[in-house]
């Protein structure tokens, strides 16, 4: 029986404590519509996040959430999928979350491909602890923490992702919410792992990449005649090319899963019978013997 | 003539094979009858350099390394120059003379010396050089006046499953071996014995893989880990076995997303763990006060190594019993406990796992190389004792909006659902939060939230698993230890107990909780007290001393030089503030020269 949700089905009685404006609230709806649009109850959820201003969306989602460390959310959301693969499962987090102290994981997320969804909500800035700069930030940026300007320079981690691996790369704009929905919902359906990069306009402390920068310096690949996201060099090329940020469905494929890869049975390890087998459990002295 | 208790060393360099003719010869003394415990002293990388592998057999279950080594089998003349000092007077040396010679500065006249052209005997006369160690092992078990046949029979079992002609290789290789005896040593007894006594029962199993084992059976059905020694046989052995079990075993890219990782699976509703050692267990502490916070059944494998930092990776030590107690920013509930043999090292992990989940915290079960990577002879396993009791879990539907996941509770245990249960959705955050799981900084919710945590530590009191206390207990020498010590520290007593002097020792199995009562109590009316431990500050001895008092009669009998103890260490440790009516015992050379 198909089970009708609306995204409110999805709301918590918390109300998200983020700025006016903020650009987290449209990630937030879109989540929730997408989610309930994918008919997927809120008892069948995991959603897992990080640390940040981003990593407080756990907490304004109904659902089974996890609001961990900084930087490991990844490693989280894969225990809790091979833990009971029948879950949906949506890992979420900032640009620092996921680009600074979780990039290892980020990395090895995307080369092993288990099924569950990545949201990184990229605002270019270190939004809760007032304003340093990100691993996005543009070189040059100037910020508490860099008065001469950010040395370093910003991470592409769409790029990073397709030369690890990925299987399915997006880039959402928080003030689009339609084609967020959209994007949302063909990346949990996606049958591996699924990165979407949010931009997500921090309003009081990013004065550079604001709603507006953002308008102006995007476009979507949908726009490119012939853009096939199948293919592995354009992919490259796009995420590679100087100018207007990309967004939409930059590149996908399919390839084995993590789940598969590893054997794991058909059904979530939660429903084994764990005092199943004893027999051949005691057997297993007889190569000690 | 000594009779069925020796202790040999093998030394050669990493990869020649020293360790892998250990492991034969420990097996074939175990077939033999004998209770054996194997340790494994070896440099932290795979070839080159010196390595030894030591055995003791004897006729007592659950003894340590020996006062001395009786016998070494030196492949090279580094062993010999290492050590020929720790060698028993009345000992003997089997030294591969093929390429070099003992200088006669080290011939120790109180040893005998048995040169063997060992490799030039495989090459020669079996024309592979790689047989150099069953030609050794034939050569020791003609030294010992072993039955031959029941040799060859063993040896045969170990090769069959890699064919006929490398079994006869090697019979061949055992028979050259015991002809070279015949032949040039037959005037030239080593002193020592070993008589065939029945097997029986027995199972001969290294830590690692009872801890591994254990986990198993207590229905672990996740593991992640990332390889580190002296704990990497774990992830090994669960990786082999676990899909069997319709589990799964994972290698992380660290030992930040293996711990993570457990955390999810926990959280998911399945029973996972992780193994580590130190600079493992150092990078996992955040997570793992995520998990006291989360109250998430965890539990985690501390193979402890020297310290700190990557310090002597393939050593013993007992130095992070203070970092699995205290590390952490802030407070949780945890329970550390320490298994003193491979047989316990099963039981207890198994143990974990139900104390976790009826205690929603993390349990770490610490044990340290000197016991994780010996084998040891032990009675067989009684797997179907093994209980599975998930505590307070959940997975009838509950009613939204009433349940709390949180919910106070006199025990400070809540009811826990895992996703999927209808009604259970909540937020499980390591910012505090009410019982709810709502995230808040009330100062009242935040007390009640402390107190509620903190308070299973009492609350799981009656259910840890209790030390065990060994020898007369009302002696005046009282002995405290954990772990790989408990084979030394048994030996001492037994070893006084039979000279006239009464031994009492408390063999922690839980360290924390700390066992205040069952310590105090034990502890009272002690003459002398003497806590034995493997580290420099007497970690263990700070906590005994917390609980019983700074007395001027407790004594800290510690080691850090990365090796285990040796019986007569401890017993001249209390030979110096309690006088011993016991026959002095014989005084070994000191090591010198090159370790």
């Amino acid at each position: 029986m198909a089970i009708t949700l609306a995204p409110k089905d999805f709301a918590t009685a918390t109300p998200a404590w983020w700025c006016p404006g903020c650009g987290d609230y449209g990630v937030l709806s879109a989540l929730k519509s997408a989610l309930a649009e994918l008919g997927r109850e809120p008892k069948d959820v995991a959603f897992v996040s990080g640390i940040g201003c981003s990593g407080k969306i756990s907490g304004y989602v109904n659902a089974y959430a996890f609001h961990g460390v900084h930087g490991r959310a990844l490693p989280v959301a894969t225990g809790v999928k091979l833990a009971n693969r029948d879950l949906t499962v949506i890992a979420a987090g900032g640009d620092g979350d996921g680009y600074a102290i979780g990039a290892g994981h980020f990395l090895h997320a995307v080369r092993r491909n288990p099924n569950i969804t990545y949201i990184v909500m990229d605002n270019q800035t270190y939004g809760l602890t007032k304003g340093q700069s990100s691993p996005t930030s543009a070189a040059g940026y100037v910020a508490g923490t860099s008065p001469q300007g950010n040395p370093d320079a910003p991470i592409n981690g769409l790029a990073l992702a397709l030369a690890a691996g990925g299987t399915f790369l997006a880039r959402g704009f928080a003030a689009q919410p339609k084609k967020l929905v959209a994007l949302l919902k063909s990346a949990i359906e996606h049958d591996g792992f699924s990165l979407v990069e949010v931009m997500s306009p921090c309003v009081t402390y990013n004065k550079i990449n604001t709603f507006a920068w953002f308008k102006e310096n995007t476009f979507d690949v949908e726009s490119l005649e012939g853009y096939d996201p199948g293919d592995r060099t354009t992919a490259f090329a796009t995420l590679s090319a100087e100018g207007k940020i990309p967004l939409g469905v930059l590149y996908r494929d399919a390839r084995a899963t993590f789940e598969k890869l590893l054997h794991l049975p058909e059904q979530p390890l939660t429903s084994l019978d764990l005092l199943a087998k004893r027999t051949e459990l005691g057997a297993l002295a007889e190569a000690y013997r | 003539m000594i009779v069925n208790d020796l202790e040999i060393m093998f030394g050669g360099q990493a990869g020649d094979g020293s360790l892998t003719t250990g492991d034969l010869i420990a097996l074939l003394f175990k077939r033999m009858g004998l209770e054996v415990y194997t340790y494994k002293d070896f440099p932290s990388r795979i070839r080159g350099g010196h390595t030894n592998y030591v055995i003791r057999a004897g006729t007592t279950r659950g003894y340590g390394i020996a006062d001395a080594v009786d016998g070494l089998v030196a492949f090279d003349l580094e062993t010999v120059e290492a050590h020929v000092a720790e060698i028993r007077a009345g000992g003997f040396v089997i030294f591969d003379s093929t390429s070099e010679q003992v200088p006669r500065e080290l011939r120790r006249r109180d040893v005998t010396w048995y040169d063997v052209p060992l490799a030039r005997i495989a090459k020669v006369e079996l024309g592979l050089e790689l047989v150099r160690n069953t030609v050794a092992i034939g050569v020791l078990a003609a030294v010992l006046g072993m039955d031959g046949a029941a040799v060859a029979s063993e040896v045969g079992a170990v090769y069959r499953r890699k064919g006929a002609k490398v079994v006869d290789l090697n019979l061949a290789a055992l028979a050259a071996g015991e002809a070279f005896v015949t032949r040039y040593f037959s005037e030239w007894p080593s002193g020592y014995a070993l008589e065939r006594r029945p097997d029986g029962e027995r199972l001969f199993m290294m830590g690692n893989d009872a801890i591994a084992y254990g986990a198993l059976a207590a229905g672990c059905r996740f593991m992640a880990g990332y390889p580190i020694t002296p704990a990497t046989d774990i992830l090994e052995w669960m990786a082999k076995h676990l899909p069997d079990y319709g589990g799964v075993a994972v290698q992380a890219e660290d030992e930040l997303a293996a711990i993570n990782m457990v955390l999810g699976a926990a959280f998911a509703g399945v029973r996972a763990m992780t193994a580590t050692s130190g600079p493992g267990q150092a990078l996992m502490t955040e997570a793992i006060g995520l998990a006291g916070v989360l109250e998430l059944p965890v539990v985690v494998i501390e193979c402890a190594r020297t310290g700190p930092s990557t310090g002597m990776p393939t050593k013993t030590e007992q130095s992070n019993l203070n970092h699995l107690i205290f590390s952490g920013h802030g407070e949780i509930p945890r329970v550390v406990l320490a298994p003193g043999t491979v047989e316990d090292s099963f039981y207890l992990t198994a143990r974990a796992f139900d104390l976790a989940e009826r205690y929603q915290c993390p349990v770490f079960v610490l044990t340290e190389q000197a016991l994780a990577q010996s084998k040891a002879t032990l009675p067989l396993l009684d797997v179907d004792s093994v209980r599975v009791d998930r505590g307070k879990l959940r997975l009838e539907p509950v009613v939204f909006g009433d349940y709390q996941r949180f919910a106070l509770a006199d025990d400070g245990v809540s009811p826990r659902v895992i996703p999927g249960v209808a009604g259970g959705m909540h937020l499980a955050a390591g910012s505090e939060h009410d019982p709810s799981g709502t995230i808040t900084e009330n100062a009242a919710n935040r007390t009640r939230m402390m107190e509620k945590r903190m308070g299973k530590l009492e609350a799981m009191r009656a259910d840890l698993p209790r030390g065990i206390v060994h020898g007369d207990p009302a002696a005046d020498i009282a002995l405290f230890g954990y772990g790989s010590n408990r084979g030394p520290i048994v030996e001492t007593l037994d070893r006084l107990t039979r000279a006239g002097i009464p031994v009492r020792f408390f063999e922690f199995r839980t360290l924390w909780p700390f066992p205040e009562d069952d310590v105090r109590a034990f502890a009272a009316d002690a003459k002398a007290i003497f806590v034995i431990e493997n580290n420099y500050t007497g970690q263990l001895e700070r906590l005994v001393r917390y609980v019983v008092g700074p007395l001027p009669h407790m004594h800290l009998v510690n080691k850090y030089d990365g090796r285990p103890f040796r019986p007569l260490e401890i017993e001249r440790a209390i030979a110096q503030h309690v006088a011993l009516r016991a026959p002095a015992m014989p005084e070994p050379a000191r090591t010198k020269g090159r370790l």
